[in-house]
């Protein structure tokens, strides 16, 4: 069947237009969020498949709100006309108890209906992929890996994630998306003398076709074959001191950076504790970095994060974040755009239909004015190919000793203080006498420290670099990049940690 | 009435997808009803943080077919209950060959352990007193520590499971959750979870103790220089950084494929690969914990499992596949932190551990610990929130970061486990590395 997924979406109108009815007819205003999610993964080690499995999880949540402006979600597992009316009759019952628990008043403000779809050309070719070519093809791209680098354990795997989402609101809107995602993935594990590390290497792509596109797999392979010498190296490369250096990060680093220390902290639900907001409303206007440098999320066409309405319904917009060293939007839905001072951009996302939407990222960038040339792929540059970027650019003038923080393996961060933290899979010393590999560290301080040391960037932009942000225990895609690299000035307020 | 899973059943025992049946089965369901209501930044009950209800069906399932492929996957409840024979044509289209993974579990003697509390069902079924005079007690803290803000949580599950496979395994289960957080000032949290809400003496305890933590926080103190210096990492740090990284080192997928740090034949050698006073013990029948249960999925029962003893590895933790791969008995699995003990021979109390650290830190919390590599046991952290210390204890704020190798602490002659009042899991004393911010 073509587009099983799409099938059954538009196959529930009926079922949340009668939930609309009844909600109006009690009185109450009903967002209604159906969702259809279909998921093949193959894990491959060795040659041989180590776990393969086709699910799907669908159902929908009834968000209602009384006239008095008290709120509760009900969800089920499946699209049972009865059981979804009763549980309508369950959440508006939980709305009215709610007041006894000192709930807030949360009333849907007035909204333009909006009645779309987007559904992108690759979704329907989910349904064709079989899993056993899938298998023979992650063994061969294996093997591929191994041939040029021994003495690596390595495994790789492909995940293919089509997510479709329904949403109705009883003021007569109705949006549909579908969400189509794949991910191809090396990990690599090397012991040595001193240890054991593992590195990774990934590509996204919205087709299933992936493992098959020759371009994509050529840029993977360059991509895995460099994390698998990595992984061999690591083990037995040395600690980097703790301390305040000048640092050049790559764009998926950046990311980190964007995403972590100014990302949730422009996310409008959390304005009465975000040190970019006071008294709960967003700072817009002061500057926060310098006038070269721009935050900017928005979804993107073809993107692993790509999300073209927000979980209540409401076409999302870009939003620029920090505008030339100036705070500018923040990433808001209807409750928290007014009472946080921004304006309204629909940026709110739902880990599933069991849980309440929330602002949050998208596509997340770091732009500078007037990169520094770069030329050729991402791929073609590493540690020496980056110092030869900073002899070009004089940097290493400027700076005898710089280090390079290669690669992004998660961060995190407290938004009511501004520290953040992640972490990069290697850390190279760039110097006159050439570049030295150590183990990775953190890369920790302060939010505002890190965006006013940025001063250079070099190469155009890259937006793939992947993720998965876990707000409040919700895990949704994540994504962005910024130019190939950035170089940073040392501050006293952004640090290396490691080992002295 | 036990879970309706028979025509999901009859399919296993009688489809035929592509012409192949399955020869052996195991079937593992759980209905869970659950409700929660969050607050953040003061406002409970709101959008974001509405009261929720849900229900859930949902299986896990493996199918060992005639042709000896596997299929492993999920169910959801339209599939259990209205179209079985299209999910096991899907299923048939995952089917990889595995011979490791070939196996179910048979009957066998499960444990009584306590798992449900009829309290919890109340909870569920709308007497939200206890609740409503919970959020109450959190706001008068609030109050009267002139905190500014508040976020927290609070959630109770009710579920059965029931587990059969096709050699005439066939058991039912029935379980209640239960679980608070609170975070002041958007700085620090504590809570607590288990399969029954704790009492109220150790609820206020608890909430006390995590006042008088936060208003430590919002007293800075000049830093000390980086260097080495006695650290007590608070449980909560124990758990997510220590116990996490050794637990994904014993996982047996990681130690058969050679991915974690300890090597397979370190395991039941007598040769300590931690300090030899050092043990790590699972536990799972232990009444009412989070991480306490009868069976696993796969039917292992519950029984107490020494991982490490007098610091040797005793046993990786094993699911059936990777016990028939390393040909060694499948052990309980570790559901929850609070089913582990961690102990040494000496441990000390928290009062006599700020004696022993004076000069040092408290780390109440750090950044970026899913940031790290478990194999390598390296972590370069940040903790934000940290207690500079004093000989009779915390004395006002510092911001720093910790580095080290887990394993190498946990070998180091210095390291003391520390006994915190109301905690399953001890905090760890010893030397580290401090690089204050």
């Amino acid at each position: 069947m073509a587009g099983s997924v799409i099938a059954e979406l538009e196959g529930l109108g009926s079922l949340g237009r009668e939930l609309s009815r009844r909600a109006r007819k009690n009185g109450l205003t009903l967002i209604w969020r159906a969702q259809v999610r279909e998921v093949r993964r193959v894990l491959v080690r060795d040659g041989r498949p180590e776990d393969t499995s086709h699910t799907s999880s669908s159902g929908h949540a009834v968000h209602v709100f009384t006239d008095e402006g008290r709120t509760a979600l009900a969800s089920r597992d499946d699209f049972a006309p009865e059981a979804a009316i009763d549980l309508l009759r369950g959440a508006a019952s939980a709305a009215r108890r709610s007041a006894a628990l000192g709930s807030r008043s949360s009333a849907l403000p007035q909204l333009v209906p909006v009645v779309e779809s987007a559904i992108p050309a690759s979704a329907p070719a989910f349904d064709g992929l079989d899993l056993s070519l899938l298998i023979r093809r992650l063994a061969e791209l294996e093997r591929e890996v191994a041939g040029e680098v021994a003495g690596v354990s390595l495994r790789v795997s492909f995940l293919a994630d089509l997510d479709g989402w329904r949403i109705q609101r009883s003021d007569g809107t109705d949006v549909t998306f579908v969400m189509p995602r794949c991910v191809l993935r090396l990990g690599a594990t090397s012991a040595g003398r001193d240890g054991t590390h593992g590195v990774g290497a990934a590509l996204g792509a919205p087709d299933p076709g992936l493992p098959w596109n020759d371009a994509e797999i050529a840029v993977f392979l360059r991509r895995a074959i460099r994390a698998a010498r990595l992984a061999r190296d690591l083990p037995d490369a040395p600690d980097h001191p703790a301390g305040s250096f000048p640092l050049v990060i790559d764009y998926a680093l950046a990311k980190g950076l964007a995403h972590e220390a100014f990302g949730h902290a422009a996310e409008a639900d959390g304005f009465r504790s975000s040190i970019l907001a006071a008294d709960g409303r967003f700072r817009a206007g002061e500057r926060v970095g310098p006038s070269h440098v721009s935050i900017v999320d928005e979804p993107v066409a073809g993107d692993h994060a790509w999300q073209p309405f927000s979980a209540n319904g409401i076409r999302r917009d870009r939003s620029v974040v920090v505008d030339h060293g100036r705070l500018r939007d923040g990433l808001s839905d209807p409750w928290s755009a007014g009472e946080g001072g921004v304006r309204l951009t629909g940026s709110a996302r739902a880990g599933s239909f069991h849980a309440p939407p929330l602002p949050r990222m998208s596509n997340i960038r770091i732009e500078v004015d007037a990169p520094l040339p770069a030329p050729g792929s991402f791929e073609d540059y590493g540690p020496d190919e980056v110092r030869d970027l900073l002899v070009s650019a004089g940097i290493l003038n400027r700076h005898p000793r710089v280090v390079f923080l290669s690669g992004y393996s998660g961060g995190q961060v407290n938004t009511a203080t501004g520290d953040f933290v992640f972490n990069c899979k290697a850390i190279y010393q760039l110097s006159g006498d050439g570049v030295r590999l150590h183990k990775p560290a953190i890369f920790s301080g302060s939010m505002f420290g890190a965006l006013g040391s940025i001063r250079e960037a070099f190469g155009p932009l890259v937006l793939d670099a992947l993720g998965t942000c876990g707000k409040w225990g919700q895990s949704v895609p994540s994504s962005g990049g910024s130019h190939y690299f950035l170089f940073l000035e040392p501050d006293p307020k952004v640090r290396i940690g490691g080992k002295s | 009435m036990g879970i309706d899973l028979e025509r999901w059943l009859e399919a296993l025992g009688s489809g035929r997808p592509g012409g192949i049946g399955v020869e052996a089965w195991s079937v593992y369901a759980v209905e869970r009803r659950r409700l929660s209501i969050g607050t953040r930044d003061g406002a409970t009950g709101n959008a974001h943080t509405p009261l929720k209800i849900s229900e859930t069906l949902g299986a896990r399932f493996l199918a060992v077919w005639e042709d000896g492929k596997i299929s492993r996957g999920s169910l959801e409840r339209r599939q259990i209950a209205d179209d079985p024979l299209s999910a096991l044509e899907r299923a048939r289209g995952s089917a990889y060959a595995d011979p490791d993974a070939a196996r179910v579990s048979g009957p066998a003697e499960f444990p009584d352990v306590e798992l449900h509390d009829d309290r919890v069902v109340g909870l569920i079924d709308g007497e939200l007193d206890l609740v409503g005079h919970r959020l109450a007690r959190v706001r008068e803290t609030l109050a009267a520590n002139d905190f500014g803000t508040w976020s927290g949580a609070i959630a109770v599950a009710e579920s059965r499971s029931r587990l059969v496979t096709s050699i005439g395994l066939d058991v039912e289960d029935r379980g209640t959750s239960a679980g608070w957080h609170v975070s002041f000032d958007g700085e620090w949290g504590d809570g607590f979870s288990a399969r029954s809400l704790d009492d109220e003496p150790a609820f206020e305890l608890r909430l006390s103790r995590l006042a008088e933590t936060v208003r430590h926080l919002g007293r800075p103190r000049p830093p000390m220089k980086p260097g080495v210096h006695p650290v007590i990492l608070h449980p909560h740090v124990v758990e997510t950084l220590f116990l996490g990284t050794l637990l994904q080192n014993l996982e047996g997928s990681n130690v058969a494929h050679g991915e974690g740090f300890f090597k397979l034949d370190e395991f039941g050698s007598d040769r300590p690969a931690l300090r030899d006073d050092l043990s790590l013990t699972l536990d799972p029948t232990k009444p009412l914990k989070s991480g306490s249960y009868r069976f696993t999925v796969e039917g292992v029962p519950a029984v107490r499992c020494e991982l490490v003893s007098n610091g040797c590895l005793r046993t990786p933790i094993l699911d059936l596949k990777y016990a028939n791969r390393l040909g060694l008995d499948p052990t309980p699995a570790p559901y929850g932190m609070d089913a582990l003990d961690l102990g040494a021979t000496e441990s000390v109390s928290e009062r006599d551990a700020y004696a022993l650290a004076d000069g040092g830190a408290l780390i109440l919390s750090v950044l970026g610990v899913h940031t790290l590599d478990s194999a390598s046991g390296d972590f370069s952290l940040a903790a934000p929130q940290a207690l500079i210390l004093g000989a009779d204890g915390p004395n006002g704020r510092i911001r720093t970061t910790i580095s080290g190798n887990v394993f190498a602490v946990l070998r180091d002659e210095a390291l003391r486990p520390v006994r915190f009042e109301n905690e399953p899991t001890p905090g760890l004393l010893f030397p580290c590395h401090l690089d204050p911010t």
